[in-house]
């Protein structure tokens, strides 16, 4: 009765991280997102995209940004979309949550917070991302959040400052009482990009840090720790019996920006379309870019790979980056 | 008496489109229409696509028995009863393992 190995290609996206704005109080060594557009669509064209999004049949929006807290009008954006159906969360640098606004969020519908923590060394995340005392704030902000009975996550972007820290970043994610703590591996978009060699891992590097981090997922069980990237195939850690093979973007999700342009994730930089002129359903359908995305092929390493079927490449956002080819091997592959 | 319980955090959603197309594969018997995915869960990283017979029951097991889940898909397509009793065990077994639902009294 489930149909789950056969591949599926969806009718509409089931989630969407949608950025509302891009302005930011914080100036990550990393950020991908300080080169897109400032422009942000106003709250009732917004919330018609909003509209056109849960009639399209998407299931949950992933609010991000910039700092999505910015926005003055994010609650009442978030109230709607309860009202729409859409199950929504967000992430932030939590420099503006404090128990009065993790309140509010609950009180607007968002059940899930994602707070963006690097380090468990707080003058070494604040340094990262530009902003004394952020590291203080962020971890305030989980006690809010988690008091408040919203969900959390902890967002690490694995790179040089942390990779050898697992074992920190684990009890410090612990001590916060944070429901998930999800290592993220480096993209190489924007600032990313520009300060790779510095940040970045080897392959090499990147295969230790995975073997280390899923010895400490064994070994809690009071954290979820969420190493999702389709990299950790080579580890064969992928959920072999999920439909999707491979990323997940372009085959379940979609990413918006705050001027409405829709690109197939955060990291890849080519627009498909708007969500304010564009039918969502006939983008995600007649998209040449998505289609080569869900129908990728093997080249160089990958034509010889035995776990191609369920890395598919790895990350498409990562091989774009590095070599402007969608297909070309990830280059974090350490295969 | 064990019933299902979803888990609420599951999300999901009918595939409109192609649930239409696997009703018309019904009325035609085309065994076709079981390969067909009409619905999509998704919790926890984890995606699954379910057939026709897969939505139905995970549409209405919310707080029914096995023997009520049975008794109600008979009603809905002509299937053999020990055959079907069997499939439901087995896809509610998968989807309890898989996160997507428990068992309760």
């Amino acid at each position: 009765m489930g149909t789950e190995e056969r591949e599926v290609v969806l009718q509409a996206p089931l989630t969407i991280n949608w950025a509302v704005n891009n302005s930011c109080n914080f100036a990550c060594r990393h950020c991908y997102s300080r080169e897109d557009s400032h422009d942000e669509l106003g709250q009732e064209l917004l919330l018609d995209c909003l509209r056109k999004a849960a009639r399209a049949g998407v299931l949950s929006v992933n609010f991000g940004g910039g700092e999505p807290l910015l926005r003055r009008d994010l609650l009442q954006i978030a109230s709607r979309c309860r009202e729409l159906g859409l199950r929504i969360s967000m992430n932030s640098n939590g420099w503006l949550i404090d128990a009065e606004m993790a309140a509010a969020l609950k009180e607007a519908g968002f059940s899930k917070v994602g707070i963006s923590i690097d380090s468990h060394l707080p003058e070494l995340h604040d340094h990262f991302r530009g902003m004394p005392g952020s590291h203080a704030r962020a971890t305030e902000a989980l006690m809010h959040l988690k008091h408040a009975g919203i969900s959390t996550s902890i967002s690490t972007v694995i790179c040089r400052i942390n990779c050898d820290s697992i074992d920190e970043l684990v009890a410090f994610a612990r001590e916060t009482g944070a429901g998930q703590l999800n290592f993220h591996n480096f993209k190489c978009s924007g600032l990313g990009l520009a300060h790779k060699d510095e940040l970045d891992l080897s392959p090499q590097e990147w295969k230790e840090f995975y073997q280390r981090a899923y010895a400490a997922k064994r070994s809690v069980s009071d954290l979820d720790i969420s190493l999702d990237d389709p990299i950790i195939a080579l580890l064969g850690e992928r959920d072999t019996e999920s439909m999707v093979k491979g990323s997940v973007c372009g085959k379940l999700s979609l990413n918006i920006k705050s001027n409405g342009d829709i690109t197939p994730c955060g990291f890849i930089p080519v627009v498909i379309g708007n969500i304010v002129t564009d039918d969502l359903r006939r983008v995600w359908r007649e998209s040449p870019l998505l289609d080569q995305m869900r129908h990728k092929q093997p080249t160089g390493k990958c034509s010889s790979c035995s776990k191609y079927a369920e890395c598919l490449g790895g990350c498409t956002a990562r091989a774009l980056a590095l070599t402007g080819e969608l297909n070309a091997p990830d280059p974090h592959c350490w295969g | 008496m064990r019933t299902v319980k979803r888990n609420p955090d599951v999300l999901w959603r009918e595939e409109d489109e192609v649930l239409a197309e696997a009703r018309q594969a019904l009325e035609r018997g085309d065994d076709d229409a079981g390969e067909l995915g009409t619905s999509v869960l998704f919790s926890g990283g984890t995606v699954l696509s379910l057939n026709i017979l897969g939505t139905e029951i995970w549409q209405i097991c919310q707080g029914l028995s096995i023997d009520e889940i049975v008794a109600e898909i008979l009603t809905r397509f002509e299937v053999d009863e020990d055959e079907l009793r069997g499939d439901v065990v087995a896809f509610l077994d998968d989807l309890e393992q898989k996160g997507f639902l428990s068992y309760g009294d």
